[in-house]
């Protein structure tokens, strides 16, 4: 767990950095040498609460260049930056980070995998889900019931103590 | 399948075996473990430790090493939530409630685990721990509809690594999370459950994530190993990845 949360704390960081150093020569620097085919986005809320998954890699960026981009133009800075490869103890490491108007509105890790090899995205967000059902306990076949927190005297009456009841 | 029921820290723990029921000698233990805890860490309780310090009958200074160590333990959880999850309430009273449930779980855990038990599940008040499986199919657990405690808003697999779930909002103790601004907007959170790795993590990211509300979630989901259900005042649920195809949920 920790080792994870390290790790997305790295990338974090290095998003940070990387977004810092394109803000930084963006004036000075409107085209920037070795640009991929990064999509350029200027939606001012995109993305915030989508489910991204693992995007697929993009051309790799020669090791110890320079981080490339594809950006619009003006005073604000808004589009999407690709960071360098970075390796990391989970492997080769590279984030993409989406900006509008000056703020990072989404963060995704274009090569990441973990230990077993699998991809992994660093973007774990909540998105909107419906029920789809309504479950009771005894069919939904629970033998443990989650809720805030019940006192004794509430636990009679509680799903948890019809389970108990029954020894399910 | 054997149920063991106790009453404990204010609450019931319910512990149920795959199997048959451990020996005596061991639920016993479990039950010490928890009245350990109890007894140092219950504002409910005028003679505990903590009480005497809530008084101010003892500086910390003075205080036991153990509560001392969960007290530093409490508030490295306040850092590493960005001060959403905090150890003090707000008149500045040291509150270690948020952490001691699942710490005594964990003991109780150690308790069954040294003793030979691999296939249980611990349910105390609402926070579920489990070990091994249900004799072949996974333990599952139900997440509590807040709009109807009699109806379960989806159920959920305990499997792999993530043996531990907590649930955290405004049910039934009452409002002990403390957060600022209007606390029933419609935005905020009822009711967050956490499924993690460890109780602990669970139990203290639920309550965070109720006291940071929208706002925070994106941070704390992506910082912490965790998967999410949030159910907020308007009824409308979110889940993260691994929780949005739940028993009973479906993704939009």
């Amino acid at each position: 767990m920790r080792a994870r949360a390290l790790a997305l704390s790295i990338l974090s960081s290095a998003a940070v950095l990387t977004v810092g150093w394109q803000l930084g020569t963006q004036g000075q620097t409107p085209t920037v040498p070795d640009a991929t085919a990064t999509t350029t986005t200027t939606a001012p809320n995109g993305g915030s609460m989508s489910s991204a998954a693992a995007a697929p890699a993009p051309t790799p960026t020669a090791a110890g260049s320079s981080a490339s981009a594809t950006a619009p133009a003006s005073d604000s800075a808004s589009g999407t930056f690709t960071g360098t490869s970075v390796q990391t103890r989970f492997g080769p490491v590279q984030v993409q980070i989406t900006v509008a108007n000056g703020s990072i509105t989404d963060v995704t890790a274009l090569q990441l995998t973990d230990k077993d090899q699998r991809s992994v995205s660093i973007s774990n967000r909540a998105a909107p889900v419906l029920r789809q059902e309504v479950l009771a306990a005894q069919s939904a076949n629970v033998q443990g019931v989650s809720g805030a927190t019940y006192t004794s005297d509430g636990y009679l009456s509680s799903l948890q103590s019809a389970l108990d009841q029954a020894g399910l | 399948m054997g149920v063991h029921v106790f009453d404990t820290m204010g609450t019931m723990v319910s512990l149920r075996f795959a199997g048959s029921t451990a020996p005596a000698s061991v639920l016993d233990e479990v039950e010490e473990a928890f009245r350990v805890f109890d007894e140092r860490f219950s504002l409910y309780r005028p003679d505990s430790e903590i009480s005497r310090m809530a008084r101010g009958e003892l500086p910390l200074t003075r205080a036991s090493a153990e509560l001392r160590e969960a007290y530093a333990d409490a508030f490295d959880w306040s850092r590493s939530t960005g001060g959403t999850f905090t150890p003090h309430r707000p008149d500045g009273v040291i509150d270690l409630s948020g952490t001691v449930k699942a710490k005594a779980m964990e003991a109780a855990a150690r308790v069954l685990e040294s003793s030979g038990e691999t296939d249980w599940m611990l349910v105390a008040g609402g926070d579920i721990l489990t070990r091994g499986d249900l004799g072949g199919p996974p333990w599952r657990a139900g997440i509590v509809d807040p709009d109807d405690r009699g109806a379960l808003l989806c159920a959920v697999e305990l499997v792999g690594r993530h043996t531990a779930l907590a649930t955290s909002g405004t049910a039934e103790r009452g409002e002990h999370i403390w957060r600022t601004g209007d606390p029933r907007s419609p935005q905020r959170y009822r009711q967050v459950t956490v499924l993690a790795d460890d109780i602990v993590t669970a139990d203290v990211l639920a309550t965070a994530l109720v006291a940071g509300g929208p706002d925070r979630c994106p941070e704390l989901i992506d910082r912490f190993d965790i998967e999410a259900i949030t159910v907020d005042y308007a009824g409308h649920l979110t889940a993260t990845p691994g929780l949005q195809s739940a028993r009973g949920l479906t993704p939009i």
